[in-house]
């Protein structure tokens, strides 16, 4: 079983967004994570870039794969992970948590009401 | 059979770089050069041995590698052949190490053998031309697409997509979208074969070409194949053969003969030249009289006993910068001759009937058959990649693992016509062993080769490309 | 009784008994190919036997005039050392496969992780891959690299109006399935006119690409300034070049070079009608963009230093329509031919090849220009392996006539011919303007 948090909201394509707060933190779940395999390298946006929401915003890739990242949400990005350019593996070991990717400041929040829930990811990923 | 690969070690290493043995920094004075200084570096470092201090590090690097004939090579879809000794020394005949600027008149010995090959190779595909430019396969691929692009617009006919299956070759994907087209991804039906109703799907006003191997990547013959052919002539598209399985079909199926317009033949597989570490190949194109016109230039011709170089008249250009790999053209030219008819039609022959014995004594599932040449076992629930990696204590090398991907944890085999029953035997003994071994004799597998298994991800994670790197990470 | 393939080697009882264990009657039966699609017919090739085909073959290339070739233009020969032919003929290296699984096959990874290395040394980049097939597909894959990287936007690929006609035709062929459009800018006396250069690149500007030496044989002057104007403009500057040259013109890295791409066959190849191998270099920045097969160092689960190849995602058989190139098969034989004559002349006979690369052009630049109807070099440059000489009379019928007399230029005008020498050639070059004398 592969944990999904109920503080946030997901993607189809396996990215999800935090809903507690003012800014969402961005990131790929524990599922993809794990499909994926080792994560040996993750380009991400710069502080400042605009997102949009369904598009990509970066790259992860491991020793067999390279999978796009889509934008669960729009809006400025105001804080990237750069611990992820030394140690990539934290998207591995902790998804939701010191694997987190960006920092984005929501330019319309009602996009989240198109993101999947927590129990409809779930079931996606089943 | 028993069996260690050499290992030469020190330390932490195996056997020295260059550079760590010696390298030397010479200064380029501006005394002693012929150039202003501003024109010239200011020094070059570079290993610094005398020869018999290389002969021994190239001799021991040798050592520590495997191929044909070290034992058996079983890549599927990479026929690893046998390459006959004597094409080397054909290749290196003096007289034929010649300027690719040479005026026709004085190289009529090369344009002849060119002139010989093309023929022999639209023989043996059933085309009607060919050209021998491409140095490898994928540039086959990207050639023969480009003169399917050039076809249709010069019939005023702009068309977007080519469709390929989803189990083909990755160069099918990449030379097409080279060439600037959509992908048509196109799944494998129940038994591993096109998809008749996928593709009638699939197929559009759009459709540039189908690409296909026959036999397909689990050595299956694709049965419906005239009707293929039909169905993508009536939309106007036309019909690519990847050449990469053609071992298994000499002198019983050519690809003209069954609708195909464009092939290309990877002489390193079929016509048995070196695969050389990763290369050189040679990827020849054949076509259809109609599309003759559209083939890269120069081709050969002859002309009262004169051979001569031309361009066709709506050629798409070059895809090399001369003529390809001369030198593997040599030896596929030697080789072919040295088999003729009946050789050739028996390398299939043994190549597939191998298959069939090799795959008749493994523990193994094999999902998809009838195969020819080659065959997709399957580790089932144990991981194909680590099977492999214990295969290598038994002395032989593994097959293709984990592709095609529609059959899961697959091992691709393709033993060739050229190992005998014994060998082959010593194969299913190295297939089977491995099976019955425990996970952690599989996790710690390989042994009996130079290297430990090498962990792939942390390589990945901080590339080191070059000796310069590793100095400056300490090492 | 048929003639088998010599290379199978299955005797009659043996293939009986195989047919038995797969329970088929005989190897027709194991073809699963409807009738409307068999072969029946012939290929009508005779076959041969082992020393009939070397007689036929060597009579074959007989036919080959023996000419003394003082020919270059990207394709150069230089004398192959004993030792590249007889280790490079190993057939653990000759008939070996790419290194997928490197645990066993640690010697050819080594060979090919010098080879990076030996290149990253020359040009002073951090990043080698271990081969293109040509300086044309390499050529073609910098353009089509140049489109990928995010900091550059264009579309314009700037190349010298002399570029060589097989390299620009490849290079159309490679970007004709993108937006890049290929232009071409002039020259000035046998060097980049950097001042039209600088007017001609612009923020649409893709790519610009030099030579050092230039086909032509000249050897640049201001290639600091070109790496300059690309740089402003924000675009990628590639320097092509051959491996021999490298060991005494200028660091490709020293004049902003962003990718570089070349001829390295030069050494450890016999002049083959063209046969090649590609080298590319480039930036760290541009790694993930790299086309073709990188050798890495790792670590083994012994604790020791080993080589795998690396950053795979990049390629075909993983990325598929979207890798950076449709490579495979590549060159590698030929990178450990050219890597061990790199090694076999090491740095100090590496640089003094390089020197007699300028001064044997020189001097027989010289020697011509002393005869009567004859001009060379015609540019007012230093030059390497190679000048272009003007002639009075037509330069065909002098070519003409200098092929009866034993020897092949390169006609590259009305009243202009090429002429390269290397240390082949080069104790030669007495009878060549002999020659010249006699036809003139």
């Amino acid at each position: 079983m592969f944990e999904v948090p109920e503080d946030r909201k997901y993607l189809e394509s396996h990215e999800y967004a935090t809903t507690d707060g003012e800014t969402a933190t961005v990131g790929i779940s524990d599922f993809a994570q794990d499909e994926l395999g080792d994560v040996v390298f993750v380009e991400l946006p710069a502080e400042g870039d605009e997102m949009t929401r369904g598009e990509e915003f970066g790259v992860v890739e491991s020793i067999k794969a390279v999978s796009d990242l889509y934008a669960p949400v729009s809006g400025t990005v105001v804080d990237v992970n750069e611990e992820l350019f030394d140690r990539p593996e934290l998207v591995n070991e902790d998804p939701y948590g010191e694997g987190w990717m960006l920092e984005v400041e929501v330019s319309d929040a009602d996009e989240f009401d198109e993101l999947l829930s927590p129990e409809e990811y779930r079931d996606q990923t089943e | 059979m028993d069996y260690d690969q050499a290992r030469y070690s020190r330390d932490d290493q195996y056997e020295p770089l260059l550079a760590e043995k010696n390298a030397t920094r010479v200064e380029i004075d501006e005394e002693d050069s012929p150039l202003p200084d501003e024109l010239t570096r200011d020094a070059v470092e570079l290993p610094d041995l005398s020869e018999p201090e290389l002969a021994r590090h190239y001799t021991r690097l040798s050592q520590m590698n495997w191929g044909v004939e070290s034992g058996p090579y079983p890549l599927g879809s990479c026929t690893m052949k046998y390459n006959p000794s004597f094409t080397e020394d054909v290749a290196a005949d003096p007289n034929a190490a010649v300027h690719p600027d040479r005026s026709a008149r004085s190289v009529q010995g090369s344009l002849e053998l060119l002139y010989d090959l093309q023929d022999y190779l639209a023989r043996i595909g059933g085309m009607d031309a060919v050209t021998l430019q491409p140095p490898a396969g994928a540039a086959g691929e990207f050639a023969g697409i480009l003169v399917a692009k050039a076809y249709h617009e010069a019939n005023g006919n702009d068309r977007s997509e080519v469709v390929i299956p989803a189990s083909a070759h990755g160069t099918n994907f990449a030379s097409a979208a080279m060439a600037g087209y959509d992908v048509v991804e196109l799944p494998s039906d129940e038994d591993g074969r096109v998809d008749v109703d996928a593709l009638e799907a699939a197929l559009s006003e759009d459709t540039a070409a189908l690409m296909l191997t026959n036999p397909n990547t689990v050595g299956l013959f694709e049965r419906d194949i005239v009707d293929i052919a039909e169905m993508v002539h009536d939309v106007g598209g036309l019909l690519y053969y990847d050449g990469a399985n053609l071992n298994a079909l000499l002198g019983r199926g050519r690809p003209g003969d069954m609708g195909f317009d464009i092939m290309h033949y990877n002489v390193h597989k079929t016509f048995a030249t070196p695969h050389g570490g990763g290369g050189p190949g040679a990827g020849p194109v054949g076509v259809v009289e109609e599309l003759a016109p559209y083939l890269p230039s120069p081709r050969v011709r002859e002309r009262g006993g004169n051979y001569e170089l031309f361009d066709p008249e709506e050629s798409i250009g070059k895809v090399h910068g001369y003529q390809g790999n001369w030198l593997v053209l040599v030896k596929a030219y030697a080789y072919i001759a040295r088999l003729g008819d009946e050789g050739l039609a028996d390398s299939s022959a043994k190549a597939v009937l191998n298959a069939n014995y090799l795959a008749s004594q493994l523990d193994y599932e094999v999902p998809y058959e009838p195969f020819h040449h080659e065959f997709a076992a399957t580790a089932g629930d144990r991981d194909a990649a680590d099977v492999a990696k214990r295969m290598l204590d038994y002395g032989v090398h593994p097959p293709t693992t984990k592709w095609p991907e529609f059959v899961p944890e697959a091992m691709l085999t393709e033993p060739t016509e050229v190992e005998n029953r014994d060998s082959l035997d010593d194969l299913a003994h190295a297939f089977n062993a491995a099976m019955a071994d425990s996970d952690e004799e599989l996790a710690n597998a390989p042994s009996k080769t130079t290297a430990r298994r090498i962990d792939q991800v942390s390589a990945a994670r901080e590339p080191r490309l070059s000796w310069r790197a590793l100095d400056a990470d300490g090492e | 009784m048929t003639r088998g393939s010599p290379y199978a080697p299955h005797t009659d009882a043996e293939t009986a008994a195989m047919l038995d264990a797969v329970g088929a009657d005989d190897e027709e039966s194991l073809f699963d190919i409807p009738e409307d699609v068999r072969f029946d017919g012939e290929f009508g090739i005779e076959a041969r036997g082992e020393r009939e085909l070397r007689t036929e073959l060597s009579d074959t290339f007989a036919r080959n005039r023996r000419l003394t070739e003082f020919l270059g233009r990207g394709h150069h020969g230089h004398y192959v050392p004993s030792l590249v032919d007889d280790i490079s003929r190993r057939s653990e290296f000759l008939t070996s496969y790419t290194q997928y699984q490197p645990e066993i096959t640690q010697g050819f990874l080594q060979v090919l992780f010098e080879y990076q290395s030996m290149l990253v040394e020359l040009t002073g980049l951090p990043v080698a891959n271990c081969s293109m097939y040509d300086a044309a597909t390499a050529l073609a894959e910098a353009a089509r690299l140049s489109n990928r990287v995010r900091r550059v936007s264009g579309t314009r690929v700037l190349v010298p109006e002399t570029l060589h006609a097989g390299k620009r035709s490849v290079l159309d062929n490679y970007v004709s399935g993108t937006a890049l459009t290929v232009e071409t800018y002039p020259m000035d006396d046998g060097n980049v006119d950097v001042d039209a250069l600088a007017e001609r690149v612009d923020q649409n500007t893709s790519m610009v690409y030099a030579e050092n030496p230039t086909v032509r044989g000249a050897i640049e002057e201001r290639l600091s300034e070109i790496g300059d104007i690309a740089d402003d403009a924000n675009t990628l500057f590639c320097l092509g070049t051959d491996i021999v040259a490298l060991g005494l013109l200028e660091e490709p890295a020293s004049v902003g070079a962003d990718v570089v791409v070349g001829e390295a066959d030069a050494l450890g190849m016999p002049t083959s009608y063209g046969m090649g191998l590609g080298l590319f270099a480039t930036r760290e920045e541009f790694l993930r963009q790299v086309p073709g097969r990188l050798v890495g160092a790792g670590e083994d689960a012994g604790g020791r230093r080993a080589y795998t190849l690396t950053l795979q995602t990049r390629e075909q058989h993983i990325r598929k329509e979207r890798a950076t190139s449709n490579i495979c098969t590549n060159q590698a034989w030929v990178a450990l031919r050219t890597a061990m004559h790199v090694a076999s002349l090491g740095p100090d006979g590496l640089v003094d090849l390089a020197k007699r690369c300028v001064t044997d052009a020189e001097s027989l630049a010289a020697e011509l220009s002393d005869l009567n109807g004859v001009q060379a070099p015609v540019h007012d440059r230093h030059h390497f392996r190679e000048f272009v000489a003007h002639t009075d009379q037509p330069a065909e019928a002098i070519a003409s006539d200098l092929e009866k007399e034993g020897f092949a230029v390169h006609v590259v005008g009305e009243h202009e011919l090429q002429v390269c020498v290397t240390d082949l050639n080069a104790s030669k070059t007495d009878e060549l303007v002999a020659a010249f004398e006699e036809v003139l």
